[in-house]
């Protein structure tokens, strides 16, 4: 199993262990990704469970085990994508300080309010709008029809000045819209999230007007960054970071990473997503990261590194993240103040 | 006296429960909450102003308790120890600020935030409140004179107010701990204001005499 950052306090002294966080080097496969023995062990349980017609028993004894999206373990480490030069952050950070207002508003929260009897195991995403091929498919399958995933080690940033690097485990967002084959008058892919208010507290106010909803303009659904990912460290993905399956721009602010998929509807209009509706003054639609372009209450000039210490420095906040070679002509002679 | 009102009255019983909260987050780090130490000088930063934010609404809220229940005695107990918990206050917001510095590592980025709103009332709320601590000595008293000093202190209440429009900025969303802090001492304010106005008017009696009534 990957070993969490030791018992440590960060930034309290300078010359502690805990400055050696330990950062997998990028010809590494991580520990976790080979074979994280007691997944393995859940799911031969599981199957066991399933087997012998004690499902039901079985999600109950294995709750903070069973998640879904199963398939596609081992992922093969995407080279063009090792996060070279990048610090990845903590598995246990990464699992534990989430934005997933379902789950509460605090980012201690999902971490306990997210694994506490909802089940990401069966699930199933809907495709629709204007797709030629519509339909509602399982995770696993849809998983295992794109050949498997991919660990890609992507930079996080978070809209509220903070940043992470995650191992993420996906398949690319591309081969999605190449299998729903979207129709010509098709321009935008707009993402669902789950409705459960019986497990998800967050979702019994209504002021958030849930559903979460995002979306893409469909080129920037299929440029090569757009990931779906369905796992992080090469495990499945926890409840809290949006299992089974959820969407990863590293371009973009983190909240457009909508989580928990269950719909995926292809459109000529452009999607109207959660942040926007809320406050449209200070969240757009397109979300990019733009040191330039400053948030209403703060500055987006530089960011937090999670995990880092009291201490930890902070580090400018780079053009669409660092990715401008993938994405800046995505948004040639768009006015990037404005369409922020 | 009853238990209450000695222990109320007590300075090491409220120093103490001031102090507690300055303590408590040593607790979470030490046993490695990963939440925390994800980025442990914000969790600093956030509590701290929380703590500030809590000692101001108490401290307003004191003097109107005394007008609202002249009797209580628990009332007046309490009322010993408004400079220590208006001076702590500021002690709070203090080293909230310090931790500001610490998350934004120094004083560029901080003059960068400085152009916002939310910094900028921050950063007055804790200049009132550090002219209100400086002026807390009795020596300060004498020498501004009771009338102008009254009127100095009054700032405490526009020091609330911008504490809480600071607090409901932090976050994406309205936070609601907000409204828990700051409606109470806005009632009781209410409240103060209205006693004051009935006591202000005429009697009805003596109203209704001079309306002269056959």
């Amino acid at each position: 199993m990957e070993k969490p950052s030791p018992p440590c306090l960060p930034g309290l002294s300078i010359h502690s262990a805990c400055m050696n966080i330990r950062v997998p080097k990028d010809w590494e496969l991580p520990e976790s990704a080979a074979t994280p023995e007691r997944e393995y062990r859940a799911r031969s349980r599981r199957d066991f469970l399933k087997t012998a017609g004690l499902g039901i028993a079985g999600s109950v004894l294995l709750r903070p085990g069973a998640r879904a999206a199963t398939a596609g373990f081992p992922s093969r480490a995407n080279p063009d994508y090792p996060g070279t030069g990048l610090k990845v952050t903590p598995y246990n950070l990464i699992t534990s300080y989430n934005n997933f207002y379902e789950f509460g508003m605090d980012k201690g929260d999902p971490v306990g309010n997210a694994n506490n009897g909802w089940n990401t195991e069966p699930w199933t995403v809907e495709i629709g709008g204007l797709a030629r091929n519509p339909g509602k498919w399982d995770v696993d399958d849809l998983v295992k029809k794109f050949g498997g995933t991919e660990e890609r080690v992507y930079r996080h940033r978070c809209v509220e000045a903070w940043s992470m690097v995650v191992p993420w485990d996906g398949f690319p967002l591309a081969k999605l819209v190449d299998f729903a084959d979207p129709k010509p008058e098709a321009k935008y892919v707009q993402f669902t999230s789950f409705m459960d208010p019986k497990h998800a507290e967050g979702q019994r106010s209504e002021s958030f007007g849930w559903p979460y909803l995002e979306g893409l303009r469909l080129d920037e659904a299929r440029n090569e960054l757009a990931l779906i990912a369905t796992g992080i460290y090469g495990k499945p993905i926890p409840n809290q970071n949006g299992a089974p399956l959820r969407l990863v721009t590293p371009w973009k602010y983190g909240f457009k990473g909508i989580k928990s998929i269950v719909r995926v509807d292809f459109t000529g209009k452009e999607p109207y997503n959660t942040w926007q509706r809320l406050a449209s003054n200070e969240y757009g639609f397109y979300a990019n990261v733009n040191p330039q372009v400053d948030h209403p209450r703060w500055s987006q000039a530089s960011e937090k590194v999670i995990g880092g210490g009291i201490f930890s420095g902070r580090q400018a906040t780079l053009m669409f993240n660092g990715y401008e070679r993938q994405v800046a002509a995505l948004y040639k002679g768009l006015d990037l103040a404005r369409y922020y | 006296m009853s238990f209450l009102e000695k222990l109320l009255r007590s300075r090491v019983f409220v120093l103490t429960a001031i102090i507690l909260p300055g303590i408590w987050p040593a607790w979470p780090i030490l046993d490695g909450n990963p939440t925390v130490l994800a980025d442990p000088a914000k969790f600093l930063l956030h509590h701290f102003g929380f703590v500030a934010c809590v000692l101001l609404a108490v401290v307003l809220s004191l003097s109107p308790l005394r007008v609202l229940f002249p009797k209580s005695r628990l009332a007046s107990a309490l009322n010993r120890h408004r400079r220590t918990v208006g001076v702590s206050a500021f002690f709070y917001a203090l080293i909230h600020l310090g931790f500001q510095l610490v998350h934004e590592n120094g004083w560029p980025t901080f003059w960068i935030d400085l152009r916002k709103p939310f910094l900028l009332v921050g950063v007055a709320t804790l200049v009132i409140l550090s002219l209100l601590a400086a002026t807390s000595f009795n020596a300060a008293v004498r020498w501004m004179g009771g009338r102008r000093w009254k009127n100095l202190h009054r700032l405490a209440y526009l020091a609330a107010a911008l504490a809480a429009y600071h607090q409901a900025a932090a976050r994406k969303i309205f936070p609601v701990q907000v409204l828990w802090i700051f409606v109470p001492l806005a009632v009781l304010e209410l409240a103060r204001m209205v006693r004051q106005t009935l006591k202000n008017r005429p009697r009805p009696a003596a109203a209704a005499g001079v309306s002269g009534v056959p």
